[in-house]
This record gives structure tokens, sequence and C-alpha cells, in this order.
């Protein structure tokens, strides 16, 4: 294998399939990244057999040469040499060359790089997968999709489950659920599918983080594919597995409110604001959490206390207060979480008492909601 | 009588009770007066150790805490040996410190068996060495507790000053008296240096007390983290910590241990151990109306190395069930198959359980919900009649002595850190 390379381009592919690769892996060879070149270009992949990242360079884009491949050829080099070298590289090329037993050169300028190289026969292949289920998303919107509901997933291993996304696709309507069993978040998006059949799939969240931050900010359409146990995200130049969750994602529809005893409206930006400031105190105390209590004319009470620290009080004017009083006590940093989500100005919450979960929605939007358990105090 | 008070600065008393479960023994029975006596965990069992020596059979026959009972006996064969009587302790300990709580408000319990008294103000009363002997004769005549005194202007000299005369001694010890008397110590005679501190001292070529006072403090955080400035300043006799009558309730406990009859192997043998800690602990908890949310349990191999691990959880804890299946994931997680002597589970910082909170979850909210019209019914009563109109009664039981409850729960510290051989 022998090619000349932008090393712009090189460095970009190298950062996006870095995303997959890690260090701890039990499959030494895991640790490489799999460099692939033929006529049309160079594939690099890297993979932690949860997630692999397959990135395309093709040899001309927009007339412009950016990989001249001399000789197609393959090879595995370590992915933490390999990415620290392409980054430090002095001048704009970089060639590649496989000498004997996977040695690769790698020139640029006057620099030269001998790496020792492993096998590409040994890397595991990639999922082939079926392009037959496909739907499309704008990135943009896929990336906020996931910015929306990622935050909620599980970090303890108790429910394996809880620690993905759930994904429900129906009648052209995809449905993200994620709840860590203290506050869930949903989020529903009209899709374009060429199918009818219904999808009800478990990403794990530590892969759509990843996803999204390897989607550049744009409105081109991200294909995506399910299969059995794997979903695939496909852009341009990018191919991005992703491994399922196995067992079933516990049924929330019948888990959130229908009705609501105490409803509230307030500016989304002053509530959040006076969240963040009782907390302030709160999440240097035993744990953060600050009360709400409806007081007369609509107006609204937030306050926390710590006894070793001090206490605070703050009341907001609400734009309305509908049904029986309230006060309830719940994490500040739950509230915040789920208010960064939701856009909207104006946003209501419905609490159904002190004890039960309560919802959070922005006022003319219905395509999200935010759910979150309070904290009982004794 | 104020200028024999410091114009600034404060007088502290230490006040440590000698050999405190011996004098209580002698004290309910006066005809033990004059002869050795221990007291001791089950004479019959291996684990037998002297827990505490009166100073005739320290002094005379070398005894002394923590040797195994067989050779005590072998030293003293006329030693009387008692069976450890904690209700006994507890009593005495509170009426200790309810004589010292007349000198003084500003009173710490610092276990069952001392106390800091803060005594600054208390120039109306006397000098502070007339103090600390109306202290001192006044429990050994009413009490017949007999206590060693030490007069300092902080608590770590008043600590290490009570230390230097025993039994019933009464030491002033001034700053400028730390070069002369405190230096030339071994840095193990300081409160607060354990072997693994003097150990690493050493290593840095510390031995005494005054070298640890000359070490730059750099040396010493980087050595021991900001507990090796501290230490520096002790051993330049300065300590800002206040007497804090409050401070009982802030470093708080609960653990049970048990020394096992034989070196265990098997994993459902010491499941069962951690069966009845658990459920011993969860006991103690509701008693005192406490959770807690860190739960640690200890393990002790058969060539005595001991490790504790723990784990912090969400949600607080009281019920065994909870207590047995978090210990028993620890133990899972942590024991590396040796032979076990001993076991233990502790809860870590505990709390009132009315400071507590429970973070709800989707998935079981409906069993607290449940409480939601009893709650409210609650509420309502209290708005129309006022705040103690109702209350549950578990807190109505709660009115008693809150000193007692104070010193109970240092005692629980202490006893954790002698090994915790009592259950």
């Amino acid at each position: 294998m022998k090619f000349v390379i932008n090393r712009d381009h090189l460095v970009r592919s190298v950062q996006d399939v870095m995303k997959a690769v890690s260090s701890r892996t039990t499959i030494p060879i895991l640790t490489g990244i799999k460099i692939v070149a033929t006529e049309s270009g160079v594939t690099l992949t890297g993979s932690d057999s949860d997630i692999s990242i397959e990135s395309f360079i093709p040899t001309e884009e927009e007339d412009k040469v950016i990989v001249e491949v001399i000789k197609p050829g393959s090879v595995v080099l370590q992915a933490r040499f390999f990415s620290e070298i392409v980054r430090k590289l002095p001048k704009d090329t970089v060639e590649l060359e496989v000498q004997d037993h996977f040695v690769t050169t790698i020139r640029s300028g006057k620099t030269e790089f001998n790496l020792n190289g492993l096998d590409p026969e040994e890397y595991p292949r990639l999922p082939q997968i079926q392009e037959e289920n496909v739907f499309k998303l704008p990135t943009d919107l896929l990336k906020n999709l996931i910015r929306q509901t990622v935050f909620a997933v599980s970090t303890s291993e108790t429910r394996p489950i809880l620690t993905g996304v759930n994904w429900r696709i129906e009648n052209d309507e995809l449905t993200c659920i994620a709840t860590d069993s203290h506050r869930l978040a949903l989020r529903r998006a009209k899709i374009e599918t060429n199918t009818f059949s219904s999808y009800n799939i478990v990403i794990p969240g530590k892969s759509l983080n990843e996803l999204s931050k390897i989607l550049d900010d744009s409105n081109e359409l991200v294909d995506i594919v399910i299969t059995e146990n794997q979903v695939l995200f496909k852009t341009k130049h990018l191919l991005f597995f992703s491994r399922l969750l196995d067992g079933n994602y516990p049924d929330t529809s019948r888990l959130i409110p229908t009705d609501s005893k105490t409803d509230i409206i307030v500016n989304a930006k002053e509530f959040l604001q006076a969240i963040d400031r009782a907390s302030l105190l709160a999440r240097e105390g035993r744990n953060n959490v600050v009360r709400l209590a409806t007081l007369s004319d609509g107006i609204i009470e937030i306050s926390s206390n710590s006894p070793e620290i001090g206490k605070v009080v703050e009341e907001i004017q609400s734009e309305l207060v509908e049904g029986e009083e309230l006060k309830i006590s719940f994490s500040a940093k739950y509230m915040m979480d789920a208010l960064k989500a939701l856009e909207g100005t104006e946003i209501k919450i419905s609490f159904t008492g002190a004890m039960r979960p309560f919802l959070i929605r922005a006022l003319h939007d219905d395509s999200m909601l935010q759910l979150i358990l309070p904290v009982r105090t004794y | 009588m104020k200028s024999m008070y410091p114009k600034n600065g404060r007088v502290i008393l230490h006040v440590d009770c000698n050999a405190f479960f011996c004098s209580c023994e002698i004290a309910r029975d006066p005809s033990l007066e004059g002869k050795a006596v221990v007291v001791a965990g089950d004479p019959k069992e291996r684990k037998g150790i002297v827990l505490a020596a009166n100073y005739i059979a320290k002094n005379d026959f070398g005894i002394y805490t923590t040797m195994p009972l067989w050779e005590a006996k072998k030293k003293c064969p006329q030693l009387v040996i008692l069976k450890p009587d904690f209700d006994l302790y507890r009593e005495m300990s509170t009426k200790v410190f309810q004589f010292l709580a007349t000198f003084s408000p500003i009173l710490e319990p610092a276990s069952i068996d001392e106390g800091y008294l803060d005594i600054t103000n208390c120039y109306s009363s006397g000098t502070p060495l007339q103090i600390a002997q109306q202290i001192q004769k006044g429990l050994l005549e009413t009490l017949k507790i007999p206590v060693s005194i030490g007069i300092a202007p902080n608590k770590f000299l008043a600590k290490m000053a009570s230390d230097l005369k025993k039994p019933l001694g009464i030491t002033i010890l001034r700053k400028r008296d730390v070069p002369k008397i405190l230096w030339p110590l071994p840095v193990q005679a300081m409160h607060g240096i354990g072997e693994k501190t003097a150990k690493k001292l050493k290593s840095i070529g510390v031995f005494t007390i005054g070298e640890l006072a000359k070490t730059e403090k750099g040396v010493l955080k980087d050595l021991l983290g900001i507990t090796g400035v501290y230490l520096q300043e002790r051993a330049n006799g300065i300590d800002h910590r206040p007497v804090d009558p409050e401070a009982v309730l802030k470093f708080k406990t609960i653990g049970h241990s048990t020394t096992l009859s034989h070196n265990v192997t098997e994993e459902h043998t010491l499941i069962e151990v951690l069966r009845k800690l658990a459920y011993s602990v969860s006991n103690r908890m509701k008693r005192k109306r406490v959770v807690s949310s860190t739960i640690q349990i200890t393990i002790r191999y058969a060539d005595f190395q001991t490790v504790t691990r723990s784990k912090k959880l969400l949600n607080p804890f009281q019920e065994p069930e909870e207590i047995f299946e978090y210990a028993v994931k620890l133990l899972k997680q942590h024991w590396n198959g040796d032979p076990v002597r001993l076991l233990g589970i502790t809860a870590l910082d505990v709390l009132d359980k009315k400071e507590s909170i429970k973070q709800l979850d989707l998935f079981s909210y409906e069993e607290d919900a449940k409480d939601e019209a009893l709650l409210n019914a609650i509420e309502q009563l209290k708005r129309k009649f006022g705040e103690g109109i109702i209350q549950p009664v578990s807190e109505l039981l709660n009115k008693e002595n809150n000193l007692k409850e104070k010193i109970q729960l240092r005692y629980d510290a202490k006893q954790k850190r002698r090994g915790g051989e009592s259950m």
C-alpha cells in the first residue's frame, strides 16, 4: 500500500474514527486504526466492538485531489501513535507506505516515521447490513433528538437497559425516550421512511453521544438502518455502527401522567435562573434539592436550606397557577437538565401531588416532554 | 480572678477518665478497691482480650489494653476479670458529662470517657487550676470516678497535658512549654499520629515531635496532604479547632462487627454473618431514628490484614434487607478469598431521618405516594391548630435527654476505632 494524502482530511478522519477506539479493549487489534486504500480513495476504521466508525476519504472532492493512491492495500496502525503523528506532521501532505512485515513509513516534508503495523486480515469485519429498512433524518434534527434525550439515561449498570435511549418508530413517527428512573426525557419527530414496519430498539447512550460529536451541523440527510442487533447511521463519507442493547425497554407510556392537579406556567429563562440560584447553596450541601411552593396571586416560591451553609428564598411571578396548592421538593440538577433540553420561552409544569412525577413541557410544543420524580422529605 | 485568664485566647480543659470501665465497676462494687481489675471480652472465647485495666493491673503487673486474656492471667493469677457492662458505662458517662456541664456549657464529649470543656468565661468560678481541682475532687467524691485533667490554650495541648500525669493528674501546658515538654517525645506520642503516619514520617527522617515542628510545611503536605500541615501546627502548639458542643452530631457512624469463632473461607458462611450484622445495624439505626447513604464493610483476614470498602448510594437506607444486599455486594466485589477472621458492617455519615431525603423512582414511587393522603391530613391539622398538635409517637419519645444520645454516638465511634470487638 502506498498513497499520498492531504493532511487536514486525514487528521479529520482519524479524529472521527478515534471516537470508537478504546485503549481498554480485550481485543488487542482494536487499539489500532485500519487503513484501506483503493482506487476510489482511503477508508479508515475504528472500533471498540460496541461502536464502529468508518470514514471514507475520496480521491477527489470538488475537483480537488485529496488522495493519490499509488498502490492499493491495507494495514492496521496503533491508533494512539498514529493519531498523534498525523496531527503533528509538518507539511500539508502525508505519504504512507507499507513495507515488509506491515512496518509503515509515514513521511511529511523532511520528517519520516516508521511505525510497526499489524496484519489487517486480523481486524474484525464490520457487520454487513442489508439496506432495506432505511429512514432519513436531517443531521440537525438528529443531533437535537440526541441532545434532548441522552442526558437522562442511567449511568449505573444496575439496569443496563436504562443506559440506552429507546427509539420507537410507528406510523412515520419516531419517539425517543430516556430515563434513569428518576427523570425521563421524551422527544417525538416525524420521519421519512420507505417501509411500514415499526421498530422498538434501545441504542446505548454512549453511542449517541459519540455520534453527535462527529456529525456536522447541517441539514443534510442521515440514513438510518436498523437491524436485529445493530443500528447504522450513514452520511456521505461516514458509517457509524452501534450495537443495540438487549432486553425489553420498560413501557413508559402508562407511567406518564395524563391528568394534573396543579399547573403552572412560567418564563423558562427566569425559572431556570431561579433554580440555579437556589441550588447554589444546595449543591454544596448534602444533596442538591430545592423546594417549590405555590403562594397566592400566582407567586411561586423557590427555596433551599442547607443547615451548615445557609438558606435562600426567592419569589417568582408566574403567568399562571391553576389548581391545588402545592409544596414539592426536587433535584435542582434534574430540573436544570430538563429546562436546558426544552426549547421555548414559556414552559408549563403539571403536578399531580408532592410524591408523584411531574411533567415539564414547552407551552406550544408537544413534541417533547420532560418528567421528573420529586424527592421525599421527612 | 480574671487576671489568671489570658486576655486573648482561650482556656480549655481536657478531662480524661482514668481506666474508665474499671473505675465504673469499682464505683459499683467498692470491695474491688485495691485489687487488680480488668474488663475483658467473654473469658471463654478465644477472642477474649483486655478491654480496660485499672492502675494496679497496669503498674504492678504490666497488663495493658488489648493484651490477650490468657496472658494477663499468667501475669496475675489473682486478677479480677469482669465482663463488660456497657449500660453501666453509658450511664456513668452521662453523669460525668452532666457534672462537667455545670461548669461551662461549651462541652464537647470526645468519647465515652473523655471530653473538652471551654472555661474561658468561667473566671467567676475561680482560676483554671481551681476549677480543674473542683472537677477532679467532685467527680471522685460524688461518682468515684478518677480523672486526669489537662489545662491549655487549645484542645490539642489540653489533650496532651491530660496524658502527662495519670491517674488523678492536673497538668498545665502553655504554648511556651511545648519545646521543653513535647519536642523530645517521639511522634507517636502525639494525638492524631498512628503507626502508619509515624512510619511515613520516619521515611523522611522525622522521629520526634520537635523534628516534626521544624519540618517544612510543603514537605509534610506532599507526604500527608493537608493533615501534614495540621500536624506541624500541633507540634508547634497551634490548634485552631473550637470546642464544639455539636461536633458529636457531625461525624456519626453506626457499625457492628463480629470476630468469627474460626477462620472462615466459605462464602455462604460469611454471607450468613453479614445477614446478622445487617439486622443489628438496622436495629440500632431504627432505635436512633437515623438513616445513612454510605455503607462500609470491614474484612479482617487471618493474618490481621484489615480492609474496609464503602459505597455511596443515591438514597438513604435503614432496612436490614437493604443493608444486607449492599454488604453482600461489597463482600463479593472485594473479598480476595483468603480466610476471614472478622467481618463488620458500618453505616457511615448517619443523619437524622428528618433531615434525610429520598429521590423517588419512576417504577416504585407509588409506595411512597400512598402516604400522601395521611401527610396531607397532618399538614391540614397543623395549619389549623399549630405545629405541635400532632407528632409521630417515635418523635414524642425523642424528647428525652439529648446529651445521652450524643455520648452514645461518640462511644460508637470509639468502639469502631478500637477494632470493634463488641457485639
